[in-house]
């Protein structure tokens, strides 16, 4: 078994890397995928919080490679689903403790076990970057319709596309707001697919469960009910190549909305 | 490029330069600030393999400016080696903090800060002797229920631990801090089963000496010492707190907290409210509970000074003092 390396990453802070990981390492868990997530934000680590999983790291990617430890001692099996895993970053340290050579080490280890090893891009374009993109073979660039994040993210793709190792990437759009785009007060999908000419992944709508998903640490896919979870579980699929349609993020879900719907379809059937 | 502070210096983090002569640049613009002029330089190299003549020509840029090159850090074997030969140290430049060494300091400095704490947690010292060896229980089984990492060198070691882990949160959720049976409390507390042989052990932490400190630890931060260790100030999720011997913390204790890391289980760490992601006394561990909604720091008004320790190989918590 050789698994697909996939390195989430945009350049820009604060857009939804983590978040992203964490909700597409649980959906392809629960596809039925061996996963295991790869934290290389060494210092400032966030992962272990949104998976809920801080109480358990015993042992850091860092102790991995300074070899305190074996490399599946390091692995934390997440609460619910026994087909994800977690190599956590060490956070009394920084970028420096880790080489882009180890990390490619371990991730060729990890490739023989799992499925899926998704990695987790530290802001920024320096050492912390370079680690992250060494042993990936694809990525995910992950923006939000706003211009300094695109800026970043065109940034990003071009030192992808540079990188002989990195077969493909894919765009993916977090935090759309239809209201805004509708208003003309946020930038349309299309019009950022344009500007970064990259083949989109999924666009993820705004949601506050967020908020609330991260602080209970359980990602949002594990909530049927919530869009925004539906959109990772639909880009999980397309990771693993099923054609899924974007969801419908246009629908206007106001009273007004509904009842300009059943007129409108009213009238529709009438013309037939 | 990042630059940080150190005492008496500063550090100058070229780690992601790949080239001598990107290197060079970043450092001599460093070098000619103003607030640079007659310090020391910490130069982190990162994996750069750089030979002892580049090294020797960069010392010399440095100091042709009138500073002086003192510390290298780097990953790279080649570079450690002709830092050695140019005789400057290498150091690891990690986010620690400086803690005093403890060779010339008494003993007795520590009985006085025992009478300070017998004040703060309103009990004497003497009698706060927490924990006994149940008689009925050999010795060999604690032992084999705690996590001793050098024996988890095989494959099947990752379940082992977590077994373990599992077992070690199962004994903290049970004693949560308000359901702790009387039975159990009186037998933590009580010191009259002990032998003498572990009353001794028992006042094995009271001989070292103790690092005070008198700060917030925050995320990132940790704290390691021979010896006692007194935080006056909160300890923030995501920082740790390592010490031979007792952790006393006079705030709010939400990070890791490690006491008697060199195998004494007669450790305790005590905190006015404890709060941690993850207690270890010596090679036992215990994780906070997966209650869905635990606040990132338990910020309120009523502290209740509580004690972790070790008892028949599992950790419990109890409350030092009650209204």
């Amino acid at each position: 078994m050789s698994g697909r390396v996939i390195v989430i990453t945009s350049g820009k802070g604060g857009v939804g890397k983590t978040t992203t990981n964490a909700n597409i390492g649980t959906a392809l868990a629960k596809k039925g995928k061996k996963v295991v997530m790869i934290d290389t934000d060494l210092g400032l680590r966030n992962l272990d919080l949104l998976l809920g999983l801080e109480n358990r790291i015993v042992y850091t990617i860092v102790d991995v490679v300074e070899e305190r430890c074996k490399l599946k001692q390091a692995l934390v099996k997440d609460k619910k689903n026994p087909n994800l895993c977690l190599l956590a970053a060490a956070q009394t340290r920084d970028k420096t403790a880790v080489t882009e050579e180890q990390l490619k080490e371990i991730c060729e280890k990890l490739q023989k076990d799992f499925d899926f090893i998704l990695v987790d891009c530290p802001a920024g374009i320096e050492q912390g970057f370079q680690n992250a993109v060494a042993g990936a073979s694809e990525a995910i660039v992950v923006t939000t319709p706003e211009m300094s994040a695109i800026r970043d993210a065109d940034r990003i793709i071009g030192l992808l596309e540079a990188k002989e190792e990195i077969k493909q990437y894919h765009l993916l759009l977090n935090r759309v707001r239809p209201n805004l785009i509708k208003s003309n007060d946020m930038m349309s999908v299309d019009e950022v697919v344009d500007i970064l000419s990259a083949e989109l992944i999924g666009i993820i709508p705004e949601d506050t469960g967020i908020i609330t998903s991260t602080n209970k640490g359980e990602p949002i896919v594990n909530d049927e009910k919530s869009l925004a979870g539906q959109a990772y579980m639909n880009v999980a699929s397309r990771i693993l190549g099923e054609d899924v349609p974007f969801l419908n993020l246009e629908e206007d879900t106001s009273i007004m909305g509904k009842m300009k719907k059943f007129f409108s379809s009213l009238v529709g059937k009438e013309q037939k | 490029m990042e630059k940080g502070y150190v005492e008496n210096g500063f550090i100058v983090d070229v780690s992601h330069s790949a080239r001598m002569s990107q290197i060079i640049y970043e450092l001599s613009a460093v070098l000619e600030m103003p607030e640079a002029k007659e310090k020391d330089v910490f130069l982190k190299l990162g994996s750069f393999e750089m030979n002892p003549t580049q090294m020797l020509s960069v010392k010399a840029m440095v100091e042709s400016m009138g500073l002086k090159l003192g510390k290298i850090s780097s990953t790279s074997k080649v570079t450690l080696s002709s830092a050695n030969e140019l005789g400057i140290e290498t150091a690891e430049l990690e986010n620690v903090i400086p803690t005093i060494a403890f060779d010339n300091i008494q003993p007795e400095v520590n009985k006085e800060l025992k009478v300070a704490l017998d004040k703060i947690f309103g009990d004497d010292i003497s009698t706060i002797s927490n924990i006994h060896e149940d008689i009925d229980a050999p010795k060999e089984e604690r032992v084999s229920q705690s996590v001793i990492e050098d024996e988890y060198s095989d494959a099947a070691a990752h379940d082992e631990i977590n077994k373990v882990i599992e077992e070690a949160n199962n004994a903290r959720t049970e004693v949560d801090i308000d359901s702790v049976a009387p039975e159990i409390k009186d037998s933590i507390t009580d010191t009259n089963y002990l032998t003498e042989e572990e009353k001794e052990k028992l006042k094995e932490t009271e001989q070292l000496p103790t690092l005070y400190i008198q700060r917030t630890l925050r995320s990132g931060q940790s704290l390691k010492s021979e010896g006692n260790i007194v935080v006056i100030g909160d300890v923030n999720p995501g920082s740790e707190i390592i010490a031979k011997g007792d952790i006393t913390v006079w705030g709010i204790l939400g990070g890791i907290a490690h006491a008697g890391c060199d195998g004494n289980s007669w450790a305790k760490v005590r905190a006015l409210k404890m709060n941690p992601i993850q207690l270890r006394i010596a090679d036992t561990l215990a994780r906070r509970p997966d209650t869905a909604n635990i606040p990132y720091i338990q910020k309120t008004d009523t502290f209740i000074p509580e004690e972790a320790v070790m008892y028949r190989g599992q950790i419990y918590i109890h409350k030092l003092y009650e209204n």
